[in-house]
């Protein structure tokens, strides 16, 4: 999960960031880190271009962009699928 | 109408009002602009999208209005020749990169002429009228021009106008091999004595407050503003400045003082040089590309020095005057690679 982490600040640019202060099951969307659906869109890129997992549903999205942990799950599950 | 408010960020100390004492050289054909410590003017979260010269423009913009005590203007006007070069430069090479797939948005999304203008609206919640010109070397002029007819017909009665171009390692690359700079060591405060092909380049973002009413804390009274386009000769460009003045009843006996935007480039330099013989003769010039390079909208770093000027009475003491005079009248004649002409009169209030 710290991987993602680094990857979620580096495609986000989210200066004085560290992965450290990103818990593991804190929001990622408005009460939490504070995105907004631009960086939705990001994410979406970034599972793409660093997983190879195109997220099929956009309707799934608020459930596997909720956290670092879901993210991470999602992510699991679909490259045990790829395999 | 006049000028209430400035906010400068150039390759010179000029951001944050400081008074300007020592020209910041440069060694080589590229000069940057120093730029200020952003998280005093923007919210944090918001830098994040920001490329540099979004911020630069943004930052430059607010403190203009914080010094005109104005928290949102009634029209943003900008004018810029390059746009967000560094997000367009991004975006593209993401979609080489990626094979036109994967693209990120916020490159695209921020990459537009607007971004700058909008960002502004955005910040400050305002809805007002918001519009951005790109045309070329008179992109800041037709910022500065909309911002007049809105004072002019009421639709406004203050305006943000600014002007903002930045220069790209890619557009420096590409500029260059284009040869409209100068190659081998140069220094920008050397750059009138080289003689030499090519000048230095450039950036900025300069913004301005243009009001209707004049107030006690206003800078300069903005009298006039022409553009011309590729003159057919040095008669004709003689005959623009002098009908400019005639249209708004001053001689060039009545003007104090000229800053004129030679660049250090032996071409297009002549007509600098053929313009101290005939209508510029005896008058007191002054250049100030040395200060912040050649870019499309060099003109507004010439008006921000003429708005200082006129305020304070006098040439600042980076130009090293001893001129004691007062100034009260200034005229600003510029031109884009001898293409876009444009003629800017300020007075003391």
């Amino acid at each position: 999960m710290l991987d993602l982490k680094e990857q979620i600040i580096a495609q986000l640019n989210l200066q004085d960031i560290k992965p450290e202060d990103i818990g593991d099951d804190q929001p990622l969307f408005v009460e939490g880190l504070g995105l907004d659906s631009i960086d939705a869109l990001e994410l979406i890129v970034l599972l793409q271009q660093q997983y190879k997992i195109k997220l099929s549903n956009a309707e799934d999205g608020p459930k596997v962009f909720k956290t670092v942990r879901t993210m991470a799950e999602y992510i699991t599950a679909h490259q045990a699928q790829n395999v | 109408m006049y000028i209430r408010a400035t906010g400068n960020i150039s390759p010179q100390k000029t951001f944050g009002h400081q008074p300007l004492v020592d020209a910041v050289a440069y060694t080589g054909n590229r000069l940057a602009c120093i730029e200020p410590d952003y998280k005093e003017f923007i919210d944090p979260k918001l830098i994040r999208r920001m490329s540099r010269i979004i911020r630069m423009g943004v930052a430059a913009a607010m403190e203009c209005l914080q010094e005109a005590d104005i928290k949102v203007p009634d029209a943003i006007v900008t004018g810029t020749a390059y746009g967000c070069l560094e997000d367009t430069n991004s975006f593209l090479s993401k979609m080489v990169e990626f094979n036109e797939e994967l693209l990120t948005p916020t490159a695209f999304i921020q990459s537009t002429h607007n971004t700058i203008g909008a960002q502004i609206g955005l910040m400050l919640q305002c809805n007002n009228y918001n519009n951005a010109f790109v045309h070329r070397g008179f992109s800041f002029e037709s910022a500065l021009l909309d911002g007049i007819l809105l004072l002019k017909e009421n639709d406004a009665s203050n305006v943000l106008v600014g002007a903002i171009d930045e220069i790209t390692n890619t557009s420096h690359t590409i500029i260059n091999r284009l040869g409209l700079y100068k190659q081998g060591e140069v220094s920008n405060l050397d750059v009138y004595k080289t003689k030499t092909k090519g000048t230095i380049a450039g950036e900025g973002a300069a913004f301005f407050l243009l009001a209707a009413e004049p107030s006690a804390t206003n800078y300069a009274k903005l009298d006039g503003l022409h553009t011309f386009y590729k003159p057919d000769n040095i008669a004709e460009v003689e005959k623009q400045i002098v009908s400019f003045l005639n249209r708004h009843s001053v001689s060039m006996n009545d003007i104090d003082l000229i800053f004129t935007g030679k660049n250090g480039d032996a071409v297009s330099d002549k007509i600098y040089d053929d313009l101290a013989e005939t209508v510029f003769e005896n008058k007191e010039t002054v250049n100030y590309k040395h200060l912040c390079g050649e870019y499309p909208t060099a003109a507004s770093f010439a008006m921000w020095l003429a708005a200082i000027s006129i305020k304070t009475g006098q040439l600042p003491a980076i130009f090293d005057s001893a001129s004691n005079k007062k100034i009260n009248k200034v005229l600003i004649y510029n031109h884009y690679l001898s293409i876009h002409h444009s003629l800017t009169l300020l007075s003391a209030c």
